[in-house]
């Protein structure tokens, strides 16, 4: 689209909006059996999988909205639907006012994609032909397309590969680039897959700060999935956590941490072992420094603390909330137990 | 953006010709030796496909009511309907069964274009392909240049649009049996390769003396027969009959509406399933 | 003595069985992968079907009214095309070598415990055990609707062709790998040597076209070649037009010089593997 004035664009616009959103599939279920697969030709036996079950989901134009759940949640099927790759069985989708699929041609030109297991880029040719390529099937006009191009060049350091063969870079210069391509038509709106996927420290932070910025700059609305929760906290304000279909979460991290578990980590230094705490759970210890994890919603600090300095000389107190994958790690296992599913021994 | 007006169309296509034909230069032109290496294989191939029934002809002076110089013309014939379509449809298009095998029909389905113009375009590779056409243009030539036929414009245009036909009948066939990997990705997704081996080495023959059956097959469920035989046929004046000339591109209007029927129930049964197959190779041959 | 005797034997044939079951579970993976989830296989033997048809139309229509030409009269041709469909992929034998060159997964296969040669060898066997199920064994059984008698000239022609079957699958399979070793000693796509292959694999190999009836004695030049080795020759011991004695000891030795070629070209360019496509 031409690039209009978005800060005159009403920031309470909803942009994306899934009604009852059903989506089943039908899975052929084959034995691995050589005796037993002309049976499962003949008489196959289907495993219905229902992927989304009634999915109610409304994102506001310029919001940046994770998109979380366990493997297996509905959270590709979601994106593709919202991509227009796939039609509902039931309910419906609309972003931008448009139906993805019916609208297709339309609809594209104002969304970007990245799928973080696939590609955008073409395999036998220099990343600039795929960036041109992308130039002339979108109709980019060349001025934007050339701002577009030094901007993304910069950021995410394309330059340094942009004339080699797509199927001769590493996976993270790929996801850099598909990255690139994604925004080069500057989209309404971004729908990121696995968007750092296989990228280094460095690279994630320069990304995750460039999707930020675009937000911000250029109001683009970004709904992001990922299974790297750090990510996502740092990036999103707005976390939808879907399992089994169903939207099981839909609100900040803040309270996700309040509602699911508060789970904080207590290191102490002390002299000799270390100390029992009654509440807390002794997750490592070496060379005098003792790592507890505890629910600051139902065990207090201070209670924690006597009991270690009944036991030993503290000689050194640090506190600091759990990593969010830990809160998310304990929020899949109370799914699986629910379920009924084996819930894996934690490593020691 | 994307419009609808005949001048947009056209505008696009030309960009996009213009587009695809430049890649497909640049990525030919990346060493002499690719170059060499790929124009040398399409005329190897273009050869060896009609050496068969050349060397049968020069065995046997002919086959069946067909001279050697109208076996000839029709061999060149069939390399020139089965060289456009590498032209014009390369990277998988008229193989479409593999997009859409290998979950890579959503590569197409992201741009802003209405599918048959994408379909239409991407494949346009004219470089790499175009010298496989020497081959049958000699063979046209040779028996012309005989007096198989006596050319006149009315002559040409006629053969023009027999070939256009022929091309079409072939994708269209292309198109629907390809179509099944909607159905079937995993099952079906070489199946364009077994249709177009059929196609291609059907075509060329001469099936007068064919039984009823059999000849009714090959103009119909399997249209071998309109690649090459009945439009030389027709061409050449074998049959006699002066409307023959327009049996070819009437049965080509049919298997195009046929195929757009069937792919179109294709991309239906797509939307509602998707593809759970993806080869991670983004955009390739 | 007897005790070590055996025990090695016991060894012998657990061993045997360790490696041999490697083998047979890749080719029982490869044949029910080939089937896939659907019926739609079939489809193919329905376009072959219809392939063998029309080529037996075509040379009822060439051969008419003519006797023996080059010694094959149209009866016999008419066996040798019907024959040549039935074992289509055993004379010209094709392995997964091309796809994984393409796709960049040959140099994983380096990491399976199996010879490579064999890894490729019994996936394609997994597939031909389907082929030959459903459609070699039923296209015999309707050679009579076809008109064409699939009896081989005598029992000696049927040991012969067995044999020589076996031979022309080692001459394949080498020549497979040689031209695998080619595209990736080329640094060159894949498909450039597969295009080129093919095209002349089909006129050379005399599958389609039996090389006793080319014109200007281009058979009698093409039946040194090793293409002809695949299925020229067998074809030929089957229909009893061909010379065993001069015709065996041609595809052995094709085999013993095709073999080491193979080996050394892969063991040249095994450094390149790694990197090679994908």
């Amino acid at each position: 689209m031409a690039a209009r004035d978005r800060s005159a664009i009403s920031r309470s616009d909803t942009v994306v909006e899934l009604s009852g959103v059903h989506k089943v599939y039908r899975q052929r279920q084959r034995s691995a059996n050589l005796s037993q697969v002309l049976s499962s030709l003949l008489h196959p036996t289907i495993r219905e999988v229902e992927a989304l079950r009634g999915i109610d989901l409304r994102v506001q134009r310029g919001e940046i909205v994770a998109y979380a759940g366990p493997n297996g949640a509905g959270k590709s099927t979601t994106v593709k639907l919202l991509s227009g790759l796939l039609a509902p069985d039931a309910g419906s989708v609309r972003v931008l006012g448009l139906d993805p699929i019916r609208d297709r041609t339309r609809y594209v030109s104002r969304i970007g994609v990245v799928f973080g297991q696939r590609t955008e880029l073409w395999w036998d040719q220099p990343i600039a032909a795929s960036f041109e390529w992308k130039r002339v099937v979108w109709d980019i006009p060349r001025e934007r397309y050339v701002r577009m191009l030094g901007l993304l060049q910069e950021v995410l350091g394309l330059h340094e590969f942009f004339h080699s063969l797509a199927r001769e870079l590493s996976l993270g210069q790929k996801m850099r680039a598909d990255l690139g391509m994604a925004l080069l038509h500057e989209p309404e709106i971004l729908f990121l897959d696995e968007p750092t996927l296989g990228l280094d420290v460095l690279a994630k932070r320069d990304i995750l700060t460039f999707i930020t910025d675009i937000n911000r700059r250029q109001h683009v609305t970004i709904m992001v999935t990922s299974h790297d929760m750090a990510d996502l906290e740092q990036l999103a304000g707005r976390v939808v956590m879907i399992h089994r279909g169903s939207i099981a979460y839909d609100g900040d991290f803040d309270r996700l941490r309040r509602e699911y578990a508060d789970r904080r980590r207590l290191s102490i230094e002390s002299v000799g072992p270390a100390p029992l705490l009654d509440g807390a759970q002794l997750v490592s210890s070496a060379g005098g420094r003792h790592e507890y994890v505890f629910d600051a919603a139902h065990v207090k600090i201070a209670a924690l603390l006597d009991q270690a300095s009944a036991q030993t000389e503290v000689l050194d107190v640090e506190t600091h909330r759990a990593p969010i994958d830990d809160v998310i790690a304990d929020i899949y296992e109370a799914w699986q137990r629910e379920a009924g599913a084996p819930v894996p021994a934690p490593t020691s | 953006m994307a419009g609808s007006s005949p001048a947009w169309t056209l505008r696009r296509l030309l960009a996009l010709w213009r587009f695809y034909g430049a890649m497909d230069l640049k990525w030919m032109m990346r060493d002499a030796r690719s170059l060499l290496l790929w124009t040398l294989s399409d005329v190897i191939t273009a050869i060896s496909a009609v050496a068969s029934t050349l060397l049968l002809a020069a065995r046997f002076n002919g086959i069946g009511r067909w001279s050697t110089p109208q076996i000839t013309f029709m061999l060149g014939y069939a390399l020139l309907v089965g060289m456009i379509p590498n032209i014009f449809f390369n990277y998988n298009v008229a193989y479409i069964s593999r997009r859409i095998g290998r979950g890579q029909f959503d590569h197409v389905l992201v741009q802003p274009q209405p599918l048959w113009m994408i379909l239409l375009t991407e494949g346009f590779s004219p470089f790499t392909t175009m010298l496989g056409l020497l081959p049958a243009l000699a063979l046209l030539a040779w028996p012309l240049g005989r007096g198989v036929h006596t050319v006149t414009i009315g002559w040409l245009a006629a053969f023009g649009l027999n070939v256009v036909a022929s091309v079409a009948i072939a994708l269209s066939f292309s198109l629907i049996v390809g179509s099944l990997a909607f159905w079937a990705p995993r099952a079906a997704e070489e199946i364009n390769s077994s249709s177009w081996h059929l196609l291609e080495s059907l075509k060329l023959f001469p099936l007068d003396g064919m039984g009823a059956g059999l000849t009714a097959t090959l103009l119909t469920a399997v249209p071998a027969g309109f690649l090459a035989w009945y439009p030389s046929r027709a061409l050449l004046g074998i049959d006699g009959a002066g409307y023959a000339i327009l049996v070819t591109p009437l049965a080509a209007v049919v298997a195009v509406l046929l195929a757009t029927w069937v792919f179109r129930r294709g991309l239906r049964q797509y939307g509602r399933t998707g593809s759970q197959r993806y080869l991670s190779f983004g955009h390739r041959r | 003595m007897h005790s070590v005797v055996a025990d090695f034997g016991r060894w012998m044939v657990a061993l045997s069985a360790v490696v041999l079951h490697r083998y047979w579970k890749t080719a029982a993976m490869a044949a029910t992968s080939f089937t896939g989830d659907s019926l739609l296989f079939l489809v193919d033997y329905l376009l072959r079907l219809i392939r063998v048809a029309v080529l037996l139309s075509i040379w009822r229509i060439v051969l008419a009214g003519r006797g023996p030409v080059s010694g094959m009269t149209l009866a016999t041709v008419l066996t040798y095309t019907l024959i040549a469909e039935v074992f289509a992929e055993q004379l010209t034998p094709r392995t997964r070598l091309e796809e994984a060159l393409w796709e960049g997964t040959i140099a994983t296969r380096l990491l399976q415990p199996m010879n490579v040669v064999g890894q490729f060898a019994a996936e394609m066997w997994g597939q031909w055990a389907v082929n030959l199920a459903l459609f070699s064994l039923p296209l015999l059984l309707l050679c009579p609707a076809f008109g064409v008698s699939p009896r081989p000239a005598g029992w000696g022609a049927a040991a012969l062709f067995a044999v020589s079957l076996l031979l022309a699958m080692s001459v394949g399979l080498a020549l497979e790998f040689i031209f695998g070793a080619l595209v990736v000693a080329m640094q060159e796509s894949v498909w450039v040597v597969a295009q080129v292959r093919r095209a002349v694999t089909l006129l050379l190999s005399g599958a389609v076209l039996p090389l006793a009836l080319l014109p200007w004695g281009l058979g009698n030049v093409f039946q040194w070649l090793p293409f002809a080795s695949l299925a020229s020759t067998p074809l030929k011991l089957y229909t009893g037009t061909g010379n065993p004695l001069v015709l065996l000891p041609l595809q052995l030795a094709w085999s013993v010089l095709l073999w080491p070629l193979a080996g050394w070209m892969w063991r040249r360019y095994r450094e390149r593997l790694a990197g090679h496509g994908g």
